[in-house]
C-alpha cells in the first residue's frame, strides 16, 4: 500500500461509509451523484454507471426507490432481512447482532487508540469498520489496516456482499459494495 | 483502465474533477461512529459490570444482573440479592441475550407502502412517523368519536400508552392477558373473595395442592415452580386434573384423567360431598362466609356419581379427591390456574375454585390461598382519567368483565360498524392475530381500519397489519415495572421479607428505539394533550414511583437493584376464622346476590361445553417451557431447545390412524381450516381419546421471524370457532375440534 496517493484512500473509505447511510434527500443529491458516477467512471465500471439511470432532479419517488431497497436489504423486511450491514451476522456462532466477533471488532479499536463514538452502537457495522480504516489510513498505520482487513473486515464483508449483489434491487447499491469490495481489497 | 486497475492505481491515476464537488466536501458533515479515544492501558479495564434488571421473557419478573462486557451483554443471571427466584432464572430467562441481538428485531419507525398483510417498509424518521400516527389517530377520532380507536396492549411497557388513549376519550381497550387468558380467574375471585388471586396459593408449605389443568413444569415461573417443588419435597400430596399426562400429572398421587370442559362439574361434586358429609371447615364458612344454605341447597344436585357420567371419571376417584383435600384442610392449595378461558363457562368453574377454597377453610393459613404484601408503598403515575359516555359502552351482557372491552365486542365494531364504528386500531407488544380465536375475522377486522398503528420489539405478525410500525426497546434497554413482592415466610412466624426491584435498562437501546414514556409523550403533544403529560420520561416516573418508600433510581442502582425490608407473614394468627372481604357482603360469597341479580347463577354451576364431534378430537393448548410469548418465539437458544409443538394423540387412537410418533401432519378443523404448516406427530398414552394437545405460540406466519416462520402450527389459526364467556366477555378457546391430514389425506380420529 502506499500514502502517496493522488487521491487519499482515507478519504475514499469515508466516502464509501457516506454511501451506505440511510438515502436521504439531505445528502443523496446532484453532489453526491455526481461524485459517485465520476468514481465508476474513472474505475470504467460503465454497465454500473448506466444502470444507476438517475435522473438529473431526483423525484422523491427515485429516493422512495432506495429508501425501499435500503430498508429491505439491511433493516427490516418481507419476507425478511436481507443482509443486515454487521459482522457477527456472518461469522462463526452468527446470526446475531452484537455476537463475539463484535466484541473483538471494538477490542481492536480500542487497542488502536479509538473507540465507538456512542456506547449504543454496534462496533462491526459496515459504516463504523470502513470509518475505522479511514482513520487508520491517515495515521499511516497501514499494517494495522492490512490486519484489520484481513482478520475483521474481509471475512464477512464477503458473504454480505455477495448477498447485496444477488438480492438488491436497484443499481446503486450493487455498485456500492462493489466499491467497497473494490478498495477494501488487498494490493497485489 | 478496468480490466488491470487496482486500488493503487486508481489513487495515483484517477482524477474526479469531473465531479461537481470535492470529495472531501461530501462526507464533512458526517458524524463519525468510531472515534478517536485514549488508550486504555492493558489491566485497567474494569471487565465485566452486573447491572440489576427484571425479565420480561415471561410476566413473572424475575430479578435478574445482566452481564455486561464492554457493553455488551454477554450473560443474564437471577440476581444472587434476589430472596424471590434467587440465582436461578429459567431457559428463556437466559435467552433473553439472543432477543436483545436478534437481527430480525425492529430497528426504526418504518412506513407501508404496500398493502396491510404484503407491506412493503420503507424507514421513516420519529417525526414523521409520529406526525403521521397522531394525525390519522385525530382523524378517526374527529370523524367517528374518541370511542372509535381500539387498542391492543400487552405488558408492562404498554400501561403507559393504554392509559393515554383511554383518556383520549376510548374504553375500547383487550388486553389479551385478561380477555383470553386470566380475567376470567381474577372476576370469578374477586365475585367470591373480593380480590384476584393471582397465583398466591402457599404450595411451599401446604399438605395436599389441587391443579385444575394447570401444568406446572410446563408452564415455567422460577419462584412459582420452587414453591411447587417445595411443597412436594415436604410431602404434600398432589392431585392433577388433566386430560394430559402433564409434567405435573407425572409427579401426581392422583392423576384425574377428566373430560375436557367438564371441571365444573367435578368440584361441584367434591363440594356437595364436603358438605353432605360434614367435611368442610364450619368455623370458617361460619366466620367468613356468606349464603352457604343457598349455596349448600344450589349444589345438591351434585352427587359424585352426576359428576362421574359428566367428567367421564370413577366415582371412587372423585371421592377420592374430595376425602384427600378434607383431610388435609385448611392447609390445601387450590390453585387457581392462570390461562383459564377455555370453554365460554369458566367464570363459573373460577367461582367453584373459590368456594372449594373457602369451604376448605384453605384462606390465609400455611398452604392456602393467601395475599401476600411487602407493605411496600409505591407512587402512582399515570394519565389523567378519561371521560366515557356510558352509551358509548361495549360492555353489553357481560356485567362481570374484567378491565377493558370484550375483544369481540371490539372486533364487531371494527369489522361491522356495530353499534357503532371503530376504524383505527393500536396493537402495543401485543399480537391479536395469535391471540384472539377467529383469525380471520380478526385479519378482516385489521383491513377495515382506515389506520393501523404498530408498536413492537420483533416482527410478529400483527406487524403485517401496521401503517406505521414503531419499535420499542426490550426490556433489556427500559425502565419500567417495579416488581413488589413477598418471601421468605414460614409457617409460625409473623415474619417475612418484602422486596422491591424495578426493571432497569442492562444496556442502552440500539438503532432508534425508543421507550414507551417518550413515544406516548410525543404522540400526546401531536394529538393536543402535551399539557396533560404527567411525566417527561421514564427515569423520572421511576423516581416517582419509588418515592414513597424512601428510594430513587440511583439508590436502587447502588443497592444491586432489589431492596429489602422487614414484613408481615401472609397467614392469619392460628386459629382465627373470622375474616372481612372487599365484597358486597363483606364476606366469601358462596352465594352471590350480586351474580343473580344481573341475571347469572349465584352458585357455581356447570354448564356443557359442545361434544366432540364424529371424526374429531378437542384442540387443547398450553405452554412450552421454552416458549412464552411472540417475544421468545424467534430466539435461536430457545428455538433450538424445542423448534416445534409436537402434537399429542392417544397412541390406541393414531395407531388405528396408522400413524406413528415423528409422523408429519396438518389439522383441520371443524370449519374445514387447515392449519397452514404441519408439525410432528407424537403418540402417547397419555391424553384421553378425544382430546389433541399442543404448544401454544408456534407457527407464525411473519416470514419476517427468521427462526420461528412457519415452524410448527399455529394453534390460533385452527380456533375459528368463537365462544365468549357471559360473565365476563373473554373468551373461550378450547371448543374447536380438529382431525390431521398426511400426505394430502385426511384422518378422522376414531372415538
Ligand atoms: S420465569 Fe423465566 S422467563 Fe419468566 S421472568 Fe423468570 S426467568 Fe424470566
Amino acid at each position: 500500500m502506499t500514502t502517496t496517493s493522488a487521491i487519499s484512500l482515507a478519504e475514499v473509505y469515508r466516502f464509501l461509509a457516506h454511501a451506505m447511510q440511510y438515502p436521504e434527500r439531505s445528502w443523496f443529491g446532484e453532489d453526491f451523484l455526481s461524485l459517485f458516477c465520476t468514481f465508476l467512471d474513472e474505475l470504467g465500471w460503465d454497465a454500473d454507471r448506466a444502470a444507476l439511470a438517475f435522473p438529473k432532479q431526483l423525484s422523491s419517488k427515485d429516493i422512495e426507490l432506495l429508501q425501499v431497497d435500503y430498508t429491505r436489504l439491511f433493516i427490516n423486511s418481507v419476507p425478511h432481512v436481507l443482509a443486515p450491514p454487521y459482522g457477527s451476522f456472518y461469522l462463526a456462532g452468527g446470526g446475531i447482532l452484537y455476537g463475539a466477533s463484535a466484541e473483538k471488532t471494538r477490542n481492536f479499536y480500542r487497542e488502536h487508540g479509538f473507540d465507538l463514538a456512542l456506547a449504543s452502537d454496534i462496533p462491526d457495522s459496515l459504516t463504523n469498520e470502513l470509518q475505522f480504516l479511514s482513520f487508520l489510513r491517515e495515521l499511516g498505520e497501514e499494517n494495522v489496516e492490512l490486519e484489520f482487513t484481513r482478520t475483521h473486515f474481509r471475512p464477512w464483508f464477503c458473504k454480505f456482499s455477495t448477498i447485496v449483489q444477488r438480492e438488491a434491487n436497484t443499481p446503486y447499491y450493487k455498485a456500492v459494495v462493489k466499491m467497497i469490495d473494490f478498495f477494501t481489497m488487498e494490493d497485489e | 483502465m478496468a480490466l488491470t486497475l487496482t486500488r493503487r492505481k486508481f489513487l495515483q491515476t484517477a482524477s474526479l474533477a469531473a465531479a461537481s464537488i470535492p470529495l472531501s466536501k461530501v462526507t464533512a458533515g458526517a458524524q463519525p461512529g468510531v472515534v478517536k479515544k485514549s488508550y486504555p492501558a492493558p489491566g485497567s479495564f474494569t471487565g465485566t459490570e452486573s447491572k440489576p434488571s427484571v425479565c420480561e421473557m415471561c410476566f413473572w419478573r424475575c430479578q435478574i444482573v445482566g452481564k455486561v462486557r464492554d457493553g455488551r451483554l454477554v450473560k443474564l443471571e437471577g440476581n444472587p440479592k434476589s430472596v424471590d427466584n434467587g440465582k436461578s432464572i429459567c431457559a428463556r430467562g437466559n435467552a433473553g441475550v439472543q432477543l436483545l441481538y436478534d437481527p430480525d428485531r425492529l430497528k426504526y419507525p418504518l412506513k407501508n407502502i404496500g398493502e396491510r398483510g404484503k407491506p412493503v417498509w420503507k424507514r421513516i424518521s420519529w417525526e414523521e412517523a409520529l406526525d403521521e400516527c397522531a394525525t390519522r389517530l385525530k382523524a378517526a377520532q374527529k370523524n367517528h368519536g374518541p370511542h372509535s380507536l381500539a387498542i391492543f396492549p400487552h405488558g408492562a411497557s404498554a400501561k403507559y400508552p393504554m392509559q393515554f388513549f383511554e383518556m383520549t376519550g376510548t374504553e375500547n381497550v383487550s388486553e389479551a392477558s385478561f380477555f383470553q387468558c386470566r380475567g376470567i380467574r381474577d372476576m370469578g375471585y374477586v365475585s367470591t373473595f373480593g380480590f384476584a388471586p393471582g397465583e398466591n396459593v402457599d404450595m411451599a408449605h401446604a399438605k395436599a395442592m389441587l391443579l385444575i389443568g394447570t401444568h406446572i413444569g410446563e408452564n415455567i415461573h422460577v419462584s412459582h415452580v420452587k414453591s411447587y417443588l417445595k411443597g412436594l419435597a415436604n410431602g404434600a400430596k398432589l392431585i392433577v386434573v388433566d386430560p394430559r399426562f402433564s409434567a405435573a400429572a407425572s409427579k401426581a398421587d392422583i392423576w384425574v384423567k377428566i373430560k375436557p370442559g367438564t371441571d365444573t362439574a367435578f368440584m361441584m361434586a367434591i363440594m356437595n360431598y364436603l358438605v353432605v358429609n360434614n367435611k368442610y371447615d364450619k368455623a370458617f364458612v361460619e366466620g367468613s362466609c356468606e349464603g352457604f344454605d343457598a349455596f349448600r341447597e344450589g349444589i345438591a344436585h351434585a352427587t359424585l356419581e352426576w359428576a362421574a357420567k359428566i367428567c367421564d371419571l370413577a366415582v371412587a376417584q372423585i371421592k377420592e379427591v374430595a376425602e384427600l383435600l378434607a383431610a388435609n384442610a385448611p392447609n390445601v392449595s387450590i390453585h387457581p390456574g392462570r390461562h383459564v378461558s377455555w370453554h365460554g363457562n369458566d367464570f363459573q368453574r373460577m367461582r367453584a375454585h373459590a368456594c372449594l377454597t373457602a369451604i376448605l377453610g384453605a384462606y390465609a393459613v400455611p398452604g392456602g390461598l393467601i395475599k401476600p404484601s411487602s407493605g411496600i408503598k409505591l407512587g402512582k403515575v399515570g394519565w389523567p382519567k378519561g371521560e366515557h359516555d356510558e352509551e358509548f359502552s361495549l360492555t353489553g351482557s357481560h356485567k362481570f368483565k374484567p378491565p377493558g372491552m370484550p375483544t369481540e365486542n371490539i372486533k364487531k365494531a371494527m369489522l361491522e360498524g356495530k353499534p357503532y364504528p371503530i376504524k383505527a386500531c393500536v396493537c402495543w407488544g401485543q399480537n391479536p392475530i395469535q391471540t384472539i380465536p377467529g383469525q380471520q375475522a380478526t385479519i378482516q377486522a385489521l383491513k377495515k381500519m382506515d389506520f393501523v398503528m404498530v408498536v413492537d420489539v420483533m416482527p410478529t405478525d400483527i406487524t403485517m397489519y401496521a401503517d406505521i410500525l414503531l419499535p420499542e426497546g426490550s426490556y433489556l434497554e427500559r425502565y419500567d415495572y417495579i416488581k413488589n413482592g413477598l418471601a421468605g415466610w414460614q409457617p409460625g412466624s409473623d415474619t417475612a421479607v418484602g422486596y422491591i426491584a424495578p426493571r432497569m435498562p442492562v444496556v442502552e437501546p440500539m438503532f432508534e428505539r425508543r421507550d414507551q414514556v417518550w413515544i406516548t409523550n410525543q404522540l400526546a403533544i401531536r394529538m393536543g394533550y402535551g399539557d396533560k403529560i404527567p411525566v417527561q420520561s421514564l427515569p423520572e416516573m421511576m423516581d416517582q414511583m419509588l418515592a414513597p418508600a424512601g428510594l430513587s433510581i440511583a439508590k436502587m442502582q447502588a443497592m444491586g437493584g432489589i431492596h429489602t425490608q422487614p414484613a408481615k407473614a401472609p397467614y392469619a394468627p392460628a386459629g382465627i376464622k373470622e375474616h372481612a372481604f372487599k365484597t358486597d357482603s363483606g364476606k366469601i360469597e358462596l352465594y352471590s346476590e350480586v351474580l343473580s341479580d344481573a341475571g347469572f347463577p349465584a352458585v357455581p354451576t356447570f354448564l356443557p361445553v359442545e361434544e366432540v364431534p364424529e371424526g374429531f378430537a378437542r384442540l387443547v393448548y398450553g405452554r412450552s417451557p421454552v416458549h412464552t410469548f411472540n417475544r421468545s418465539q424467534n430466539n435461536r437458544w430457545l428455538h433450538h431447545e424445542i423448534p416445534e409443538n409436537p402434537l399429542w394423540i392417544n397412541e390406541e387412537c393414531g395407531k388405528k390412524m396408522g400413524l406413528k410418533t415423528g409422523d408429519r401432519v396438518h389439522c383441520e378443523n371443524q370449519d374445514g381450516i387447515r392449519s397452514r404448516t404441519d408439525t410432528v406427530v407424537m403418540l402417547t398414552p397419555g391424553i384421553r381419546r378425544d382430546t389433541v394437545y399442543m404448544a401454544h405460540g408456534y407457527g407464525t406466519m411473519n416470514t419476517a421471524m427468521t427462526v420461528a416462520k412457519d415452524q410448527g402450527v399455529d394453534d390460533t389459526s385452527l380456533i375459528s370457532k368463537v365462544v365468549v364467556d357471559p360473565e365476563t366477555g373473554a373468551h373461550g378457546m378450547r371448543n374447536n375440534f380438529v382431525r390431521l391430514i398426511k400426505n394430502g389425506k385426511t384422518l378422522n380420529i376414531p372415538s
